[in-house]
């Protein structure tokens, strides 16, 4: 299949902060792409300059062929956005809003009508079209911007933290959206989350970390990088048996938040019988299971990939929708 | 252009479905009518026409006279407020759909321009309503000649007001910058009382404030001072003059049309160079 998207050594820099520091990238047409990493691995400011809104610093980019600083407007055409923050205007119906975006993008007056029906539909909005989106529930809100993403059917779909916010239960609702999209109209859809189940999804997923990727393959061979089993225990005293494991089995043992000890065995059934007898410390729990992305990228980083609390920038912001609504 | 209809719409689309600030916009000018209006017109009449109520000053009418003033206001209030919803529309995200679309940042701009210019007529002929309460006789050929009158001091004020927002990126900000442009603007500009016997450096400002133009075109429609006895027109400063030379309608036109023309293409360049 041939490579709807084209990046190469692309970067932004700011002032005195490099965000995206040398992006080298291809996805095929029709693969869904997943951008993983921490909030404020460059991620954000990625998808930004491969979707026109900001200039690249160094670097190029080809989307559909058509290069994102030179034919803007052709890029522009060829891709639909989906962002983590709403722009829906929310004092307009959902018709009114989609009706704008086909006025936007120039689709022809005799398809309106047929292609807003049908893009409700795929997100099972066709009943609330004449309500003001003010109305709608958050999810509604992410399925309506889905909706409208879709109308100019754009050859790639952006979608920038899709379901950011969002309770597990409209998280699952909305990738089964994404998931029927792409094999009803073959879109090609690049993702960034920091969900690692989300990124088990994709087709490729391309780690990056400090604005640069780390690493850029299917999640299955990824995960079997890291190899092995992962075993997971709580204990009476956690310290003292990070010491002990580490000292006895020669492997890295870290600690995650809810006062488990992690670390990688090469056969896990096998060393679980052994450890369980052969272990001096009270054991709580124990734990085996495959690696995950997150294994990933701890091997990568030695950092765990968490999702973070929103920054002051963010509550700011929250604020001044409140007051203004 | 189909763009430019689009972002017009949405603009027009909102201002006809938000009630409150269709309600609250009349408030403003009707208190300046009539609390400020009629509260000043006693005063005013004594102070042009002294004890001696004879004569052609006799005929002065505050609340007529400001009648032209206060639909100026309101035109110009409402274009320059219209901007706000650039910078909402930057908070809200909206202005994010619109710039990653592949309209260009020139159809934005115009559509953004004449749809305050669009809002801010018909705010400035709701004004009209009060027609029948001050005195003021207005004809259906006065009404028609009025409309493309706004129309072009709206679009002039609505590109100033683009041309501010295009650098500003709250509302906070842009409320604080409009509300220390739009006192001396307004009170410099001749709608609210005559500008006779300033001083130089204020008769200076009012000379270069596009407002004096358009407020002037205005009372010129509405007041028709060539019928007006010429101590009369003195009174009511409607001889307005640059170098001794009496401004005329047509002259007016030229210089909001030509400084609308400055302003759009301003707003224009300074909107297509900001990113989302």
């Amino acid at each position: 299949m041939p490579n709807i998207v084209e990046v190469s050594g692309l970067k932004k820099f700011y002032k005195n902060f490099e965000a995206v520091k040398g992006v080298d990238l291809t996805v095929k047409e029709g693969e869904i792409f997943g951008f993983l990493g921490p909030n404020g691995a460059g991620k954000s400011t990625t998808i930004n300059m491969l979707s026109t809104i900001i200039k690249p610093s160094d670097g190029t980019a080809k989307i559909n062929g058509y290069d994102n600083v030179t034919e803007k407007n052709k890029v522009r055409a060829s891709i639909g956005l989906i962002f983590q923050e709403s722009t829906l205007d929310e004092k307009l119906t959902a018709n009114e809003n989609l009706m704008l975006h086909c006025k936007f993008y120039g689709i022809d007056k005799s398809l309106r009508e047929e292609r807003i029906q049908e893009v409700l539909e795929i997100v099972d909005l066709t009943d609330r079209r004449k309500s003001i989106v003010e109305t709608f529930s958050g999810g509604m809100k992410r399925r309506l911007e889905i909706a409208r993403g879709l109308l100019h059917y754009p050859k790639v779909l952006f979608l920038d933290e899709p379901t950011v916010g969002l309770d597990p239960q409209t998280r699952a609702h909305i990738w089964e959206y994404i998931l029927k999209l792409k094999k009803k109209a073959g879109i090609t859809i690049f993702l960034t989350t920091h969900y690692m189940d989300e990124a088990e999804i994709c087709d490729r997923v391309a780690v990056i970390d400090h604005g640069k990727i780390i690493a850029l393959d299917t999640p299955e061979i990824l995960k079997s990088q890291v190899g092995g089993d992962m075993i997971e225990v709580s204990t009476g005293d956690n310290a003292a048996a990070k010491k002990l494991i580490e000292e006895r089995y020669e492997t890295e043992v870290t600690e995650s938040e809810n006062n488990h000890l992690a670390f990688r065995v090469d056969n896990g059934s096998e060393f679980l019988v052994d450890f369980v007898k052969e272990f001096d410390i009270p054991i709580k729990s124990v734990n085996l299971r495959r690696p995950t992305l997150n294994d990933v990228f701890l091997h990568l980083t030695g950092r765990e990939i968490r999702e973070e609390t929103l920054s002051k920038k963010d509550l700011a912001r929250k604020g001044m929708r409140r007051r203004f609504h | 252009m189909e763009g430019i209809i689009a972002i017009w719409q949405r603009d027009v689309i909102k201002f006809f479905r938000d009630r409150p600030r269709l309600i609250g916009s009349f408030a403003m000018p009707f208190m300046f009518l009539i609390l400020f209006g009629s509260g000043m017109s006693g005063a005013m009449s004594a102070m042009l026409g002294g004890s001696n109520q004879a004569g052609p000053l006799a005929d002065f009418d505050f609340v007529e006279f400001m009648f032209p003033g206060i639909i100026g206001m309101t035109v110009f209030n409402t274009a320059i407020f219209s901007a706000l919803s650039v910078v909402q529309d930057k908070e809200f995200g909206y202005m994010r759909e619109i710039l990653v679309s592949p309209i260009s940042r020139v159809s934005i701009a115009i559509g953004k321009v004449l749809g305050g210019s669009t809002v801010a007529v018909f705010q400035g002929l709701m004004m009209l309503i009060f027609v029948p309460f001050i005195g003021v006789s207005l004809s259906f050929g006065m009404v028609l000649e009025l409309i493309p009158v706004m129309f072009l001091v709206a679009f002039t004020i609505s590109s100033l007001g683009l041309l501010i927002s295009s650098s500003l990126k709250t509302t906070q900000s842009f409320q604080m910058v409009i509300q220390v442009l739009i006192f001396p603007m307004l009170f410099l500009s001749g709608a609210l009382f005559p500008l006779n016997g300033m001083p130089s450096w204020m008769n200076f400002i009012v000379k270069i404030n596009p407002l004096t133009y358009s407020v002037d075109m205005f009372k010129k429609v509405i007041l028709q001072p060539e019928q007006m006895a010429p101590a009369l027109r003195q009174a009511m400063g409607l001889d307005l003059s640059i170098f001794n030379h009496v401004i005329t309608f047509l002259e007016e036109i030229l210089v909001v049309g030509v400084l609308g023309a400055i302003f759009v293409i301003a707003a224009t360049i300074k909107f297509s160079n900001s990113e989302a």
